[in-house]
């Protein structure tokens, strides 16, 4: 009996490992890549999915796109639901593993990336002739992903950009001898004048409060992956230089001593609570700080982010496995078409349109004169430069693995150039597990 | 007298039964079958037999982990098996006010971790309370990194296990030496014996199983370390990843819309070995001691 029972157990997990062998969503492109016929009149109903836009602010606005799309197109229905800001990339996977995402979604780039390897979401360029044409390229080629098809397909259409603008404390700088209207425009520049503020403080204020991302390496002039797109090479002298300079800022304590720490609460947050006279922002950050700390906001002075800015996207996809194609791909164009991005964007001060129409629109580079307004201006300037620095291939875990070896780096635990070669060999090996 | 039928006794352990193959068994048994397979969240995958063990053995954090885990269970076994017990000794006396001091020493039992972190992460912080408090009374003039320094943050989250776990294990102590005879205590004070003498001698002896329960437990819960860490040194576990525990590898494998699921499996089950052996070696304690005593 006993016998027969562990043969029956072994038995069991033989066949178990067996069939385990495949476990796991399968990939398949093919219904990514197949064309949607769009001459027949609309019908049904389709869900749509935003992220964190269910509010006073954004819910009017839904409600019209949609009673307006459905004006249009009698005998549509569009359900629209939207996820909580926390734990989106979780939900979207759970979506994807059981079913159920929706037809319509707005997915940020590396997260469209995930799910457009399970041949998820459908290629538009396949499907929307005037893809190129309509929508900008640099908010297109962030759906645009090297590793899947060859980078021949396009997962997204660009809904609203955005990108970082530097807001600096001008009450805390001239108080240290630093003047808010010549701000540091390099690295650089950032480092000697953290040095002036650190120095006539007795140390007590701080410029710099973060820790170097990927961004900083890509802003040294440094290609982050190699020529053919599949490898990452960021361990460069430039890189290397860079980390070494903000070792050195660190030990001299130009930046607060918790930055590599767990009670480090982000440049945003020390700004906003006057410990730090430096931070980056989107183009509505002084709309925001007028929740948060209203006494702050005359003092904050919006400058061009430093050096490169980085270029942030959002946009809507459609997935290839709607029941309705049709009606999917026709709400995702009519959502992102110019003039309903024209006056989604009224309610987002310091975003851009992701069309084309508007990229060059005169409108967005006049300021009204408030501090807010100049902010949206630089943000629309900076925007005609912005570039996206992260890899849709650069995942959590490579982050995680950056973040540790920078913070070695910077605790004098491991030389820069220890720390990026470490980074890069480990990312290099997560992409081949 | 109606004889019972011969399934009557299954059909009754039958919710227990399913519950416990779905999620006990069928969990475990997935684990080690994903452990030989490179899945991910969300693109599948297929065998690639022992590869992952080989790169957890290659992993240049497991060292880390490893050691992290072990030390941590090394200290909080003693710690949380003989503090909860001198603490249930003083709280079972019925003295007034004493029902106060249980409430208080279990309080931290039901503290949420939200409420545990914030209130941690305040007290160690270089300008947190206790920092400040040892400047500005001239102890110190540097700040003590404890959430910086490797061994710091570990004995940190030593620290937060033992005050939010004291509680727990005081109550299965005072329910414990409840059944310690009285008579024993007063046979062994008449022979001349002292306080410590006696607690040795008859309290220790007779809350022994308990004290394997607890250790067992406490062991257990250590090698699982996560929160505790996760709380004090963040997601990437400590600066530069020092402080980083074997389940936090689990969990930086498997999260995000690309985790590795394979991978993580297999460092589950490489915990599932390494928490056996500390189990054996107490249980085999116990069964010696028994045997001697």
């Amino acid at each position: 009996m006993r016998r027969t029972t562990a043969v029956s157990a072994i038995a069991v997990a033989a066949t178990l490992l067996a069939a385990g062998c495949g476990v796991g969503s399968k990939s398949s492109t093919a219904d990514a890549t197949k064309t949607v016929a769009t001459t027949a009149a609309l019908s049904g109903s389709i869900t749509f999915q935003t992220w964190s836009l269910k509010n006073d602010k954004f819910t009017p606005y839904f409600t019209k796109l949609i009673a307006d799309f459905k004006a249009a197109h009698p005998g549509t229905d569009i359900n629209w639901i939207d996820q909580p800001g926390d734990g989106y990339p979780t939900k979207v996977t759970s979506q994807v593993a059981t079913g159920s995402l929706p037809d319509v979604v707005n997915l940020p780039p590396d997260i469209a990336h995930a799910v457009a390897k399970t041949g998820n979401l459908l290629d538009l360029k396949k499907n929307v002739p005037t893809l190129q044409t309509d929508w900008v390229k640099s908010g297109l080629n962030a759906y645009n992903y090297q590793d899947i098809d060859g980078g021949a397909t396009f997962f997204g259409f660009p809904w609203y950009l955005g990108t970082d603008v530097s807001y600096w404390n001008k009450a805390m700088m001239a108080k240290d001898g630093l003047d808010a209207t010549k701000p540091p425009k390099t690295f650089d520049e950032l480092v000697a004048q953290a040095k002036v503020m650190h120095d006539n403080s007795g140390g007590k204020d701080y410029l710099m409060s973060r820790a170097p991302g990927l961004s900083d390496i890509a802003n040294t002039g440094t290609k982050l992956l190699s020529a053919d797109g599949t490898k990452f090479a960021f361990n460069t002298d430039a890189a290397e230089a860079m980390l070494d300079k903000y070792t050195q800022a660190y030990k001299a304590g130009y930046l607060p001593s918790n930055v590599l720490d767990n009670s480090y609460e982000g440049n945003y947050k020390l700004f906003t609570k006057q410990e730090v006279a430096w931070t980056t922002g989107g183009g509505n950050a002084i709309t925001s700080m007028q929740k948060d700390n209203p006494s702050l906001v005359p003092n904050m002075v919006p400058s061009p982010a430093l050096d490169t800015a980085p270029l942030y996207v959002q946009g809507i996809s459609v997935s290839s496995k709607s029941k309705n194609l049709a009606l999917a791909l026709a709400f995702a164009e009519f959502v992102t078409n110019n003039q309903n991005q024209v006056d989604f964007l009224k309610l987002a001060p310091g975003f851009l349109p992701g069309t084309t129409a508007s990229a060059n629109d005169p409108q967005y580079s006049k300021s009204d004169g408030t501090p807010q307004g100049d902010a949206s201006v630089i943000a629309y300037k900076d925007m005609q430069t912005a570039v996206n620095f992260t890899p849709p291939i650069w995942t959590d875990a490579m982050n995680t693995i950056l973040n540790q070896e920078i913070a070695k780096a910077m605790t004098g635990k491991e030389t820069a150039k220890q720390a990026l070669d470490n980074t890069v060999n480990q990312a290099n090996g997560l992409l081949t597990q | 007298m109606r004889s019972h039928r011969f399934y009557t006794p299954w059909l009754l352990m039958l919710p227990a039964l399913v519950w416990l193959a779905l999620f006990s068994v069928w969990p475990a048994i997935n684990t080690v079958t994903l452990s030989f397979t490179n899945v991910h969240q969300l693109t599948g995958g297929h065998f690639i037999g022992l590869k992952n063990y080989w790169l957890l053995w290659n992993d240049p954090h497991i060292r880390d982990a490893m050691i992290n885990t072990v030390v941590f269970m090394v200290v909080c076994v003693p710690l949380l098996t003989l503090l909860p017990l001198l603490l249930a000794l003083l709280v079972q006396r019925q003295i007034p006010g004493i029902a106060f001091f249980r409430t208080a020493f279990y309080f931290p039992v039901i503290a949420s971790a939200v409420t545990v972190a914030l209130i941690w992460k305040w007290l160690l912080d270089d300008r947190g309370l206790i920092n400040n408090l040892a400047q500005s009374m001239g102890f110190i003039h540097k700040t003590i990194p404890f959430l910086t320094d490797r061994w710091l943050l570990l004995l940190s989250a030593v620290a937060l296990t033992v005050w939010k776990g004291l509680g727990y294990y005081m109550l299965l102590y005072m329910s414990a030496l409840g059944s310690v005879r009285r008579d024993l205590h007063e046979a062994a004070a008449v022979d001349g014996a002292g306080t410590v003498r006696r607690f040795w001698s008859v309290t220790v002896p007779g809350v022994r199983g308990t004290m394997l329960l607890v250790s067992v437990l406490i062991a257990v819960n250590a090698m699982r370390v996560f929160s505790e860490l996760y709380i004090l040194g963040g997601r990437t576990g400590g600066v530069g990843g020092q402080d980083v525990s074997i389940v936090m590898l689990v969990q930086q494998a498997a999260s995000g819309s690309d985790g590795r699921l394979g991978y993580a499996s297999a460092i589950s089950v490489f915990l599932f070995f390494l928490t056996a052996v500390p189990l054996l070696f107490l249980t085999r304690l116990n069964k010696n001691a028994q045997e001697e005593s």
